[in-house]
């Protein structure tokens, strides 16, 4: 997985080097943003020891190759649903992120607790409404800027199920996952302390 | 719960503004059950989901507690119900023809109302479960599904557009403005809430049950 990630990675550096090279800059912006994000969690974990589940950061490096690479090739007009299949992608990849946050959250906020079926619940509802704030940010960008990102109606809506339907299954997988470990060792595996200290001692060191 | 003992007394126990706030939600959720036994016939399933939604969370705590005066606060009840008197009525229907504006009026009612629903269920969540938020997640959880459930919405209004040939969304502009104004209507009403139970006395608020509402002081995590 790992090898498949940097090779996909590679693939973007492709994207940003061959879209100089012929002097197609569109998707260019979109690689080199895709290139940082996707070295967010190496920096993670050499800098706050945190770290993200192998799973997750290779759905990661996915979901930004799909969108660069079929961007650049021109799968957005050419290949039906391609728009859906990435939208779904993020759907779930944002999900996931939601899942981790969340969890941690319930666990190391004194005020919350988060039983296992709202956990669930909550994620639906989350990936959801971030969904409809992407929608509105296409409409947006359409309205102000002249693009077209959302084609119609159909589209629009379409994307949306799509954004259902990412939230549904990782709310089922990650409350599933929940059932063979508990919160406590998933926070654990994701050494969540030691990034605490890690930023209290950096936070430390700048106050001196 | 908390209060303990107070059950329902001779009605005369009762302060008499409390009579009054009481039967003005009571009034209100009588309007809300015949709106909704309304759409019910109608088969207008959406509505009558919501309906039915938000008949459930005002009755439960009046079933359990066994305590009539422990309905919804009436401002609640009323912005509750509004949308979907908005959306059964002839008056309505004929304002929208002529006033430009009057859709996004509408709009925003309906964020009101699912931030509202919203909230009960932060409340009633903590009330029955297990389930403990504090207040910026509370305030959080309320933005979320206010855009959760509008987004929902939407996808239900589309498949039956598909499916049944009905007629709910008549653009991709008029659904993104609905979600607009649901994002709009989310986020304040979710500081509103904030401010608004800050600002409740704290007899209200134990009158009404509302006293393990985010502040739990006696909870410990274990």
């Amino acid at each position: 997985m790992r090898l498949a990630s940097r090779a996909m990675q590679a693939a973007m550096v492709a994207v940003l080097v061959g879209g100089l090279a012929t002097r197609n800059f569109t998707w260019v912006p979109a690689a080199v943003l895709s290139m940082f994000i996707s070295a967010l969690p190496i920096v993670l974990k050499r800098n706050l020891r945190l770290v993200l589940p192998v799973e997750l950061n290779f759905w990661i490096v996915l979901a930004l190759f799909l969108h660069v690479v079929g961007g650049f090739s021109g799968f957005y007009d050419e290949v039906p649903g391609w728009d859906h299949i990435t939208h779904m992608m993020s759907a779930s990849l944002i999900a996931a992120l939601g899942f981790v946050v969340v969890v941690t959250m319930d666990k190391y906020v004194e005020s919350i607790r988060l039983p296992r079926a709202f956990l669930a619940f909550f994620i639906v509802m989350f990936t959801m409404a971030i969904g409809v704030m992407w929608e509105l940010m296409e409409f947006a960008n359409d309205q102000l800027a002249g693009s077209r990102l959302q084609y119609s109606l159909d589209d629009s809506m379409i994307d949306l199920l799509f954004d259902a339907f990412g939230g549904l299954v990782v709310a089922a997988v990650g409350a599933h996952y929940l059932t063979h470990t508990t919160v406590d060792r998933f926070v654990e595996s994701l050494q969540v302390d030691t990034a605490k200290e890690r930023i209290s001692e950096i936070v430390r060191r700048r106050r001196d | 719960m908390g209060s303990g003992g107070m059950g329902p007394g001779p009605l005369s126990s009762y302060p008499p503004e409390k009579i009054v706030e009481a039967e003005l939600s009571w009034i209100s959720s009588v309007v809300l059950f015949y709106s909704t036994i309304y759409v019910v016939l109608k088969i207008d399933v959406l509505w009558a989901a919501f309906g039915i939604a938000a008949l459930s969370l005002y009755v439960l705590p009046i079933v359990s507690m066994r305590d009539p005066f422990r309905a919804l606060p009436w401002e609640m009840t009323i912005l509750v119900s509004l949308p979907l008197l908005l959306h059964i009525s002839a008056g309505s229907d004929a304002m929208n023809e002529s006033v430009a504006w009057w859709d996004d009026l509408t709009s925003l009612a309906f964020a009101f109302s699912l931030a509202t629903l919203g909230f009960l269920l932060t409340v009633e969540l903590q009330m029955y479960t297990e389930v403990r938020m504090n207040r910026p997640f509370a305030v959080f959880f309320v933005v979320m599904f206010t855009l959760a459930v509008s987004g929902f919405w939407q996808i239900g209004e589309y498949v039956s557009d598909v499916v049944f040939a009905t007629r709910n969304q008549a653009s991709n502009g008029s659904a993104m403005g609905t979600l607009l104004w649901s994002l709009v209507g989310g986020v304040l009403m979710g500081f509103v809430y904030a401010a608004y139970i800050r600002a409740m006395s704290e007899e209200r608020r134990r009158a009404l049950g509302f006293m393990h509402l985010w502040e739990v002081r006696d909870w410990k995590k274990g």
